[in-house]
């Protein structure tokens, strides 16, 4: 059932010995980095980038070949390549896949955009918790500079390009590239205004190049087999492929890798393998911490950049996060929000005060103390921080919460006005009870209870106590008699 | 490997490489997924396995370890390509198992049932 798939970024994982550069060069490696050198020049290359339609897999997606052209513009005695492989999304490991199984596919590629834009320096800022890929790299890396791959005067040319690595602190806002740059420097991670964009004026003041890990590994390959085949692939806007992490309920949770425009059922009944347990589909949600919730009648949307946006959520790097009955989408919800307030740096007042807000009110309605008019309080302060915020975090960081209340609104309604959580996750909002004519006293729950709420005599009926119970759910998994229930 | 000095020295030894890897398709090919998630679910003792079991095998085989297939649902994965066939990749594979592929599957030719379909 993965036939639908088509590998590109992950061409050599599962395939070659990462930590041996023979492997990668007996798939072609280094062939596009030597043939740009020798028998192409850097516009040209770039040209075939751009044709071949190319977009930022780190989520924004931007051409990557007009992004090489404008910093290769750039007139500077410096410039530098970033390797974006600050991966924070919850739930996302797509590049530290691409880093741990094919770290020379990141480095061919990031040559190839030095000696496009006249860099001799690159950098890839990755996360101190990837302490896999980190190794593999430096193995990477130091192989390539000892067969003369990498480093100075490549394969005998003019051409010297170093990479060194940079590791981050596992801060989510350092994805955006502004901050990546500034935590580069030794300063925070806080994003910048933009212009200057970092193609002009990025790190150390120099015009740089950010791409993210997946971008880079589609590079060589589309220089290997030509711009026309990859645009073959996909659809009208989006060419290629994109990598997805496949997480939550679905039975086949892995990374895939699907032509543009294949749809969001595809991927979560025929790759996926549908829902685990029988359960019936909810939601899904991509671009997350930041995307929005997609239901049933989304699954037919293709995935390109353009079509989710226009659904409502949005490409992202590639989490792909699939919910089902049991999952509460007011808590889905505060559970994206608390992510954003802790992660938020802080630096303008929309993210850090109005996702606060937001999270406060989210808060609220989950202990059943929400009211109509919370509803509007969410969808205003909602907009006013995607439009008010400076970067891509605060941007976006409503979505989840927008995109519940327009596709899951009842499920607010009854939160807030009945009081019910229908999905069972709100601890506030459900009762454990028990079944007066199932109860045998047999005692069980009475034992595994750590509220000690359970009283009743052996053989007799039990009952729970309202006021002390936990609602921890220990005696209905103990309970064989099928006597316990939620409400 | 070599240093590489110019273009045409690359492309003899890129070549070269090449062929190397072709003329394992005379051998049994070996690949265990060893990413972090596959190290996490117990991939390391697999590989063990094999490294010390094969060996003692009269069949001519590569052990590769590599990244991940992207199967988080079943790691460890094992993929396995015996001269003339197509490759066959195993998922849950844990020392018992690991022993089976190689007696049944790489030595018989019979099959394991933790077979992954359609990869």
């Amino acid at each position: 059932m993965k036939s639908k798939q088509i590998k590109i970024a992950l061409r050599n994982c599962g395939h070659i010995d990462p930590e041996r550069i023979e492997d990668y060069i007996s798939y072609d490696g280094y062939a596009a980095l030597g043939r740009c050198m020798f028998e192409d020049t850097p516009s040209s290359v770039t040209d075939k980038i751009k044709q071949s339609g190319l977009r930022g897999r780190g989520g924004g997606g931007f051409p990557t070949g007009k992004k090489w052209e404008l910093c290769a513009a750039s007139v500077s005695d410096k410039k530098y390549v970033i390797c974006n492989a600050d991966e924070g999304d919850p739930g996302a490991f797509m590049d530290r896949s691409v880093l741990e199984g094919d770290p020379h596919s990141v480095l061919e590629a990031m040559a190839i955009c030095g000696y496009c834009i006249g860099a001799d320096e690159g950098y890839i800022y990755i996360r101190a918790e990837y302490p896999l890929a980190i190794k593999r790299l430096k193995i990477a890396i130091a192989q390539a500079e000892e067969a003369g791959l990498l480093g100075d005067r490549i394969m005998g040319s003019d051409f010297s390009f170093k990479i060194r690595l940079k590791y981050g602190a596992g801060a989510f806002v350092c994805g955006e590239e502004t901050a990546l740059i500034k935590s580069m420097e030794g300063n925070r991670g806080e994003p910048i205004m933009k212009p200057p964009y970092p193609a002009q004026k990025g790190y150390m003041g120099k015009p740089t190049n950010v791409n993210n890990v997946e971008t880079f590994a589609n590079v060589a390959a589309i220089l290997n087999r030509g711009a026309e085949w990859f645009s073959s692939i996909g659809t009208e806007g989006s060419k290629g492929t994109k990598v997805f992490a496949l997480a939550g309920k679905v039975k086949n949770v892995g990374l895939v890798e699907v032509p543009m425009g294949t749809t969001l059922r595809e991927l979560i009944y025929e790759i996926g393998g549908g829902i685990k347990s029988g359960k019936k589909f909810k939601a899904v949600q991509s671009g997350e911490p930041s995307g929005g919730c997609l239901t049933e009648k989304h699954l037919d949307t293709p995935i390109d950049y353009e079509s989710l946006k226009a659904a409502g959520s949005m490409m992202g790097s590639g989490g792909m996060i699939v919910m089902d009955e049991d999952d509460c989408m007011v808590a889905v919800a505060k559970f994206y929000l608390e992510f954003i307030v802790e992660e938020s740096c802080g630096k303008c007042v929309p993210c850090r005060e109005g996702n606060k807000v937001l999270y406060n009110i989210l808060d609220k309605i989950t202990h059943g103390k929400g009211e109509l008019s919370d509803l509007d309080k969410l969808k205003n302060f909602g907009n006013i921080i995607k439009s008010t915020s400076l970067c891509g975090l605060g941007q976006t960081a409503p979505n989840p919460v927008l995109s519940t209340l327009d596709n899951f609104y009842d499920e607010y309604y009854d939160h807030v006005v009945n009081k019910k959580c229908a999905a069972k996750q709100c601890r506030s909002l459900i009762t454990y009870r028990i079944i007066e004519e199932n109860c045998v006293g047999c005692g069980a729950c009475k034992r595994v209870c750590p509220a000690e709420a359970i009283s009743g005599e052996l053989k007799q009926k039990h009952l729970i106590d309202q006021e002390t119970c936990i609602k921890c759910g220990a005696c209905i998994k103990k309970c064989r008699f099928n006597a316990i229930v939620v409400e | 490997m070599e240093r590489i000095n110019n273009y045409e020295q690359f492309k003899k030894s890129s070549s070269g490489i090449k062929k190397e890897r072709e003329s394992n398709s005379s051998k049994v090919i070996i690949k265990i997924a060893m990413a972090t998630c596959s190290i996490a679910s117990g991939a390391g003792p697999v590989f063990d396995l094999f490294k010390d079991e094969m060996p003692k095998q009269p069949k001519e085989f590569v052990l590769i370890p590599t990244g991940c297939l992207g199967l988080c649902h079943s790691e460890p994965t094992v993929e396995v390509t015996l001269p003339g066939s197509d490759p066959v990749v195993f998922g849950k594979v844990d020392v018992k198992r690991a022993g089976l592929i190689i007696s049944d599957y790489i030595m018989k030719g019979k099959t394991v049932d933790c077979i992954i379909e359609g990869n």
